[in-house]
């Protein structure tokens, strides 16, 4: 789908103060059942944007993951004071269990927030952002992702035809294929370098470095953004002040609270998904635009 | 105002005996189209980049280069690099930053334009190019032609007076290039740029130019009309001279009787001149197809003769040397196939030239009978044997592949080491002697310490080829071997492949060259589709074509180019260096 979508078309700005929030209150609402719920507005969101595709993609890794935290945790922590039993020696408490599964759980959430980090924010609109601080280094960061291709075109290109004079990596002793890599990589390098002398003519001649640089950019910050920022703000503030009166995380150690949720912990868990799901107003809005377009017809 | 003019200029580079530009005075009037020619290392590069004060040369000058009345050291930092666009020869190289819009803006950011102002020069520049669709791709993934298309535009951002062109086209294939060309000249016409533009090939660029200024050994030995340095070419009969004239040109005047007729440039031209004066073409002319079979079609899309691939009779019947079956390749699953289905027999001795569209899987197809893609359907076999059974050793030592770019086959610190890892894998038993004996064969044993990187384009071709004769392959696939290399070392080449064939290679050469390939091929074959769809003698295939044909087959259309100037005529010029 298009950048002029839904969720795609907000400035980076507003994006990157959703991700900054997203990523902070995850950290602060350390509370099972409310990470809980905030993965599955993590997952709604990455279904809204591609149908979960490039979550399903990263589903696996993160299962491992998951399962390897909530193991190892009472393995290697035994504190808190309600031992479940004894592995050989080891205490395993319930403490170290819920605070393993609250942690796996965070991280989840987490991920799941990235992988729609991913298909959100462009390498242009972080790079927009970066533009403002430092314009050399937004520049630094362009010419590299321009490189990373043409190197692995080139890479490609020179094993193939390597390989006919024997210079190659899948066959021959481990030493020979070190050799051989090594020689295939200096080649590249080799000639990489002889090119760039002409990418920086190329530079030269466009007046690099004739003075302070400008930036030529193209978002602009709409209605849209202005709302949506404004309402991530009032729901950032309502989980700050709660949380600030002890409401919406846990205290696992040393003895675990009950996982109930109070009156206080479901305003926090309300606001949070408020949080989390409020950039998709604009996605709905827009299907139903789409919609009604393509009902017209 | 932005006139440009040369005064006195001698250029020494550091550590050079010679001068690279000797005494040069030149004026260019403003909105002038300017072609440079002659051979390189003539100082075209060095006159140009002088010009271009921020990619200067270092070296010792004296004389004065001036932009307006104003000599170009005193322009203003920003003013310089706006005033003067420098496009130069490698597409890739000079591309900066990631997407087609971050390139296109590079230029306007460097002079720290305002970005209202950015994004209306965005608007136009975009348009009078009809890119705007590309703004978006990443430059890596465009064509040579959209690639140079962009560092064109990225440098009009600028709003240049004065536009440089190095030998933009050396490094494109001919359709991309006249699209370049196209552009530059509506640029020139449209815009009231000044063009001063450097080219090897000057058969397109000849009827476009306002003026010709050749250049050689660093001094300028001809400045005038395109058609009078037809003439005065045609009058001196200098072969170095006499290469750059387009086929059609050399043609007409040797078929001329009236010495004194005006030498035309183009296919159109010259067809006027042989309907008036040109008594050997007029009594030939036949401009309507005849009802056989021979001259079927005049549209291209319909090859003449020899339809389904390799049934022909004219191609004989000996065992082949290598056949490909079915063939069946494409890059990824979601990719369209690059071949599907392909049949075609290669016998020994053949001199094949394969033609193609650009992008229509030529490369492929030659990696393919390479063995360095393996198909994912149908079979290519060598001499009877599958290649898919064959050892890479055994393979590689009957089959060489030498790729577009040949630097791409070195792989060590000198030309001699890489000879001699060749020699030793192909078997020989004094190495040394080996590389010696083919350097020196090839005119490239004063250039056995050099660094690959620092041998100019037509030596790493020969280098290049030298590695592959080393293994004695009795089947060498050439990769458009005669893109971006000067007349010269296009003759060249040209005998090596002369020699190669004699010592028993089968050759396959990819190209885009349409006047090699008639002069070098026994046989023709055109890639569409992913099949091989005509598959002839050069005469027979030529004849009819309209795009796939040379020049000269474009003016004698459906007769024969009896009379016509083999390419051989250009390695008799090979003796004068």
């Amino acid at each position: 789908m298009s950048d002029g979508f839904g969720v795609r078309a907000l400035h980076p700005a507003v994006l990157l103060l959703y991700y900054a929030g997203g990523i902070a209150f995850g950290m602060l609402l350390f509370h099972p059942l409310i990470l809980l719920c905030g993965w599955g507005a993590c997952l709604i969101f990455n279904v809204h944007l591609d149908g979960g595709r490039s979550w399903r993609s990263w589903a696996m890794p993160m299962l491992v993951m998951f399962l390897f935290l909530l193991v190892i945790n009472p393995l290697v922590s035994h504190r808190g004071r309600t031992v479940w039993f004894y592995l050989g020696d080891l205490s395993i408490t319930m403490e170290s269990v819920a605070y393993g599964a609250t942690m796996a759980l965070f991280l989840l959430g987490l991920l799941t927030l990235f992988v729609s980090y991913r298909i959100v924010v462009t390498e242009h609109k972080f790079l927009y952002l970066f533009a403002k601080l430092s314009p050399r280094a937004a520049l630094l960061v362009m010419m590299a992702s321009g490189m990373v291709p043409r190197l692995r075109r080139r890479l490609t290109e020179l094993m193939l035809v390597q390989r006919a004079r024997g210079i190659t990596v899948t066959t021959g002793s481990l030493a020979a294929r070190a050799r051989n890599g090594i020689r295939l990589v200096a080649s590249l390098l080799a000639w990489t370098l002889e090119d760039s002398l002409q990418t920086a003519d190329s530079m030269q001649a466009r007046g690099y470095g004739t003075g302070p640089r400008s930036a030529y950019t193209v978002f602009v910050f709409r209605q849209r953004d202005g709302w949506t920022a404004a309402g991530l703000l009032l729901a950032a503030a309502a989980i700050l002040v709660l949380w600030q009166q002890g409401h919406g995380y846990l205290n696992i150690y040393p003895r675990l609270e009950p996982l109930a949720l109070d009156a206080g912990d479901c305003g926090t868990l309300a606001a949070y998904l408020v949080y989390l799901l409020l950039p998709l107003v604009g996605e709905w809005r827009d299907r139903r635009a789409w919609r009604a377009l393509n009902g017209a017809k | 105002m932005e006139s440009v003019e040369w005064r006195e200029v001698t250029f020494h580079y550091p550590d050079a005996a010679a001068p690279a530009l000797s005494s040069v005075s030149l004026s260019v009037r403003a909105g002038e189209f300017v072609v440079l020619g002659g051979p390189t290392g003539s100082g075209k590069t060095t006159l140009l980049r002088l010009l271009k004060r921020e990619v200067s040369p270092g070296g010792r000058m004296s004389g004065r280069v001036l932009l307006g009345d104003i000599p170009i050291e005193q322009l203003q930092p920003r003013d310089a690099a706006a005033s003067i666009g420098l496009v130069m020869q490698h597409p890739d190289n000079q591309l900066v930053v990631d997407t087609v819009e971050h390139e296109l803006s590079f230029g306007m950011e460097n002079l720290g334009m305002p970005r209202s102002l950015m994004r209306r020069r965005m608007a136009e520049v975009t348009g009078f190019f009809g890119i705007e669709q590309l703004l978006s791709r990443q430059v890596d993934g465009l064509s040579g032609g959209q690639k140079q298309t962009v560092n064109l535009a990225s440098v009009l951002m600028l709003q240049p007076r004065v536009l440089l062109l190095d030998e933009p086209l050396a490094q494109l294939d001919p359709l991309a290039a006249r699209e370049v060309t196209g552009m530059v000249k509506r640029l020139n016409e449209e815009w009231g740029i000044t063009v001063i533009m450097s080219e090897h090939r000057l058969d397109e660029l000849l009827p476009l130019a306002d003026r010709l200024i050749r250049m050689e050994n660093g001094t300028v030995v001809f400045d005038g009309a395109p058609r009078a340095f037809a003439a005065e070419a045609w009058r001196g009969q200098d072969p170095a001279w006499l290469e750059s004239l387009p086929i059609v040109t050399r043609w007409a005047l040797a078929h001329s009787e009236d010495a004194s007729v005006e030498p035309p440039l183009s296919v159109k031209e010259a067809r006027q001149l042989t309907g008036e004066g040109l008594p050997k073409a007029s009594t030939v002319a036949r401009e309507q197809p005849q009802a056989s079979s021979e001259t079927a079609s005049p549209q291209p899309e319909h090859p003449p003769q020899a339809s389904s691939a390799g049934t022909s009779a004219v191609l004989g019947t000996a065992a082949p040397l290598l056949a490909a079956d079915g063939l069946f390749y494409a890059y990824s699953k979601q990719d369209p196939a690059v071949v599907h289905g392909l049949r075609w027999t290669i016998r020994p001795g053949d001199r094949i030239a394969l033609f193609g569209g650009n992008g229509s899987g030529k490369s492929t197809l030659l990696q393919l009978l390479a063995g360095l893609r393996k198909p994912q359907r149908g079979e290519v076999k060598l001499g009877g044997q599958k290649l898919s059974r064959l050892a890479d050793a055994a393979l590689y030592a009957r089959i060489g592949y030498l790729a577009q770019n040949p630097l791409l086959h070195y792989a060590h610190d000198t030309l001699l080491e890489d000879l001699l890892h060749a020699a030793a894998r192909a078997g020989a038993v004094r190495p040394q002697e080996e590389a010696e004996r083919i350097a020196d064969r090839m005119g490239l044993f004063k250039l056995l310490g050099r660094h690959p990187h620092d041998l100019s384009g037509g030596e790493r071709q020969l280098g290049a080829l030298a590695l592959l004769l080393l293994g004695r392959p009795q089947l060498l696939l050439l990769d458009e071997p005669t893109k971006g290399v000067d007349a010269l070392a296009k003759a060249r080449l040209a005998r090596h492949l002369d020699d190669a064939h004699r010592d028993g290679a089968t050759l396959v050469m990819a190209t885009h060259d349409v006047e090699f390939a008639a002069s070098f091929a026994s046989r023709c074959s055109l890639l569409f589709n992913g099949e091989i769809i005509a598959d002839d003698v050069p005469e027979a295939f030529f004849r009819g074509n309209l795009f796939y044909a040379t020049p000269l087959h474009r003016l004698l259309h459906g007769r024969s180019a009896e009379g016509g100037l083999p390419y051989q005529a250009a390695s008799s010029t090979e003796g004068t260096r």
